[in-house]
């Protein structure tokens, strides 16, 4: 036994004294690094050159050549965008969409991941399944009927034809439910001799064991709704109930070759994502590999 | 899919453990109490499940054999009526908006597959042979995939302006660049490079995972054999991603699919309906032309289409697996 773990060693001992001397490929991380370096400049690229063009003018947002840095700079592009007061709206109600989508889904799919993770009743199963169903129907079919419902209940154009659909999303549930499987049982035994209630073990006990599921649900819907473009388009139709996508879209309509019109607004919408992202990053990341396992 | 029938079977495997221990329990009452609380608890997501994802689904397919428009006549059954219409429209097809719609979305995903999962790979590679400030350029190279389609469609609107930094860079290299956005033969490979730029970075983080899964032994092993890093990475690392390869170009044919966002900002669906997808086209056909059963019918057509491709993609998985 000894000697076989011995064995193993020597031979790891012999690779890595082995791999160390290599270093005819030190051209291949030349090349990796060129690459790395290249793509950076894709990636961030068509960010950065937008950023600072968002400050220069419609006479110089064409230049051929063009100029990375503004010049003259001006603040004028979003002067005139803030200047109707309309755009404010569009970013309040693009802000109560959001905050609306990520506080309810996850108070909503943290109860109903509580629920069939660690509760026992009739039916369980049949709505673990079609959790796991629905999240394969692909959007378009539910689109013309969705729209319809909301058309039926006269709530087209109100904030609540935007948050009811989204308020508890099976994918989230899921997450949960795969969260809250992994706790030990003896939480709740030792909670429920102790005399708590159901919904105190849940509150006090559970959540903050789940926390980073719990941000995780909270950015990847917040994502979700400040980035969604099809659904308030469909459900909005006067420019005071208007998303920031779609006000951004009639804009674009409005505006069609002033670029440098189009490219400021679009920082509103981009620059609050992107400083999420970089708070929070490893969630982002994490949990764009947890929905691998929905495939 | 596959993950399926093991979750299931392991909780009803618990179910079971859990009865056995329930039965020495005195407390008959117990029961109801904790089915009552469990759909309390379940409530509100109950019912956006059966509202808005069951309901809504039965709905759609009733709703396609129903002539249907707001606020002028009552609904009037159709029965097959838009279905026979639609698949009429394939003896002509270069007379029907739906259909001129599928070929440009199939063009669109074949290419748009291709790509993403070439570059996706080739970024997780590249981050994993990293040394250093490997998380940092992840970082970067995640960037494009966290911003919105409509901050990325204003965004190369401008880059793809005839004047425009795309066509400026294939100046440099003396390119004559195209007029990308009007020009019926270059906006949706426009819409397909955009697309691969913006999504890309979302698939290299599934390979990225996949790569650190894979045994270092065995890639050390090949090269202390002698085999070249190129030759390693074919022969090894490769054939052991290929569950990552089909997972990436299942998802990615998914989402291609119902590509709507940029089709409507950028060139709503024009110019000559190079880019009219099917999913704008069931748009135009409900909130543009009143005709929400004929827009239905498409949906389910479509639904049907996307469904056949996945069954197909998940045949090549199986039998690979």
């Amino acid at each position: 036994m000894a000697q076989a773990s011995a064995q193993t060693n020597a031979a790891t001992v012999a690779i890595t004294v082995d791999a160390k001397p290599t270093r005819r490929f030190q051209w291949y991380q030349v090349l990796i690094y060129v690459l790395v370096v290249f793509f950076t400049l894709t990636s961030i690229g068509p960010f950065v050159f937008s950023f600072f063009s968002s400050f220069k003018t419609l006479q110089h947002i064409l230049d051929f050549p063009p100029s990375l840095l503004p010049n003259p700079w001006t603040l004028g592009n979003y002067q005139e965008i803030l200047s109707g007061g309309v755009f404010s709206r569009w970013l309040l109600n693009s802000g109560i969409y959001a905050f609306g989508t990520a506080l309810l889904n996850v108070m909503f799919s943290a109860m109903a991941g509580y629920a069939l993770s660690r509760m026992h009743f009739p039916g369980r199963n049949i709505i673990f399944i079609l959790t796991l169903s629905v999240m394969m129907i692909p959007l378009p079919i539910t689109l013309i009927p969705k729209y319809l419902v909301m058309n039926d209940f006269h709530l087209v154009n109100t904030y609540f034809a935007l948050l009811l659909p989204m308020m508890a999303q099976p994918f989230s549930v899921f997450l949960m439910v795969q969260f809250m499987k992994g706790l030990p049982k003896e939480l709740e035994e030792s909670a429920r001799i102790d005399g708590a209630s159901r919904w105190r073990t849940f509150y006090q006990i559970i959540l903050p064991l789940v926390k980073p599921a719990l941000i995780a649900v909270i950015i990847l819907s917040f994502q979700g709704a400040w980035n969604d473009f099809l659904w308030p388009l469909l459900v909005t139709n006067s420019q005071n109930m208007y998303t920031l996508p779609v006000g951004l879209f009639q804009f674009k309509t409005d505006h069609y070759t002033e670029y440098n019109l189009l490219i400021a607004g679009s920082m509103f919408n981009a620059i609050p994502i992107l400083v999420l992202f970089f708070i929070f990053q490893r969630y982002f990341m994490g949990s764009a590999v947890g929905s691998a396992v929905k495939g | 899919m596959a993950s399926q029938p093991s979750t299931s079977s392991i909780t009803s495997a618990q179910e079971l453990a859990k009865t056995a221990r329930r039965e020495r329990r005195p407390d008959k009452g117990w029961r109801a109490g904790e089915t009552l609380s469990a759909y309390l608890f379940l409530a509100p997501y109950l019912f956006v499940l059966v509202v808005f994802f069951l309901v809504v689904t039965i709905y759609g397919v009733g709703l396609s054999l129903f002539k249907v428009d707001i606020g002028f006549t009552t609904p009037e059954f159709v029965g097959l009526h838009y279905y026979q219409l639609l698949f009429q429209q394939l003896s002509d097809v270069t007379d029907s908006d739906f259909w001129i719609s599928m070929i440009n979305i199939i063009k669109y995903t074949f290419f748009d597959v291709i790509g993403v999962t070439f570059f996706a790979l080739v970024l997780a590679v590249l981050l994993h042979n990293l040394a250093f400030l490997k998380g940092a350029f992840r970082t970067i190279f995640y960037l494009p995939a966290v911003t919105s389609s409509v901050a990325v469609s204003l965004i190369f609107i401008w880059l793809y302006a005839p004047q425009g930094g795309i066509n400026y860079l294939l100046s440099v290299m003396h390119i004559p660049g195209p007029d990308w956005l009007n020009d019926p033969a270059w906006a949706l490979t426009a819409l397909i490079i955009m697309n691969i730029w913006a999504t890309a970075a979302t698939f290299m983080i599934y390979f990225l995972a996949a790569l650190q899964d894979i045994p270092q032994e065995l890639i050390e092993a090949a090269e202390v054999d002698g085999a070249g890093r190129i030759a390693a990475f074919m022969n090894i690392t490769l054939p052991l991603l290929r569950p990552a390869i089909f997972l990436v170009v299942a998802l990615a044919t998914i989402g291609a699919f119902q590509m709507f966002d940029q089709a409507k900002f950028m060139t709503n669906g024009g110019p000559l309906r190079s880019t009219l997808t099917p999913l704008l086209e069931i748009y135009n056909k409900g909130f543009g032309d009143n005709q929400f059963g004929y827009a239905a019918a498409m949906s389910v057509i479509l639904f049907v289409v996307i469904f056949l491709f996945t069954m197909v993609q998940r045949r090549l998985i199986d039998t690979e697996s």
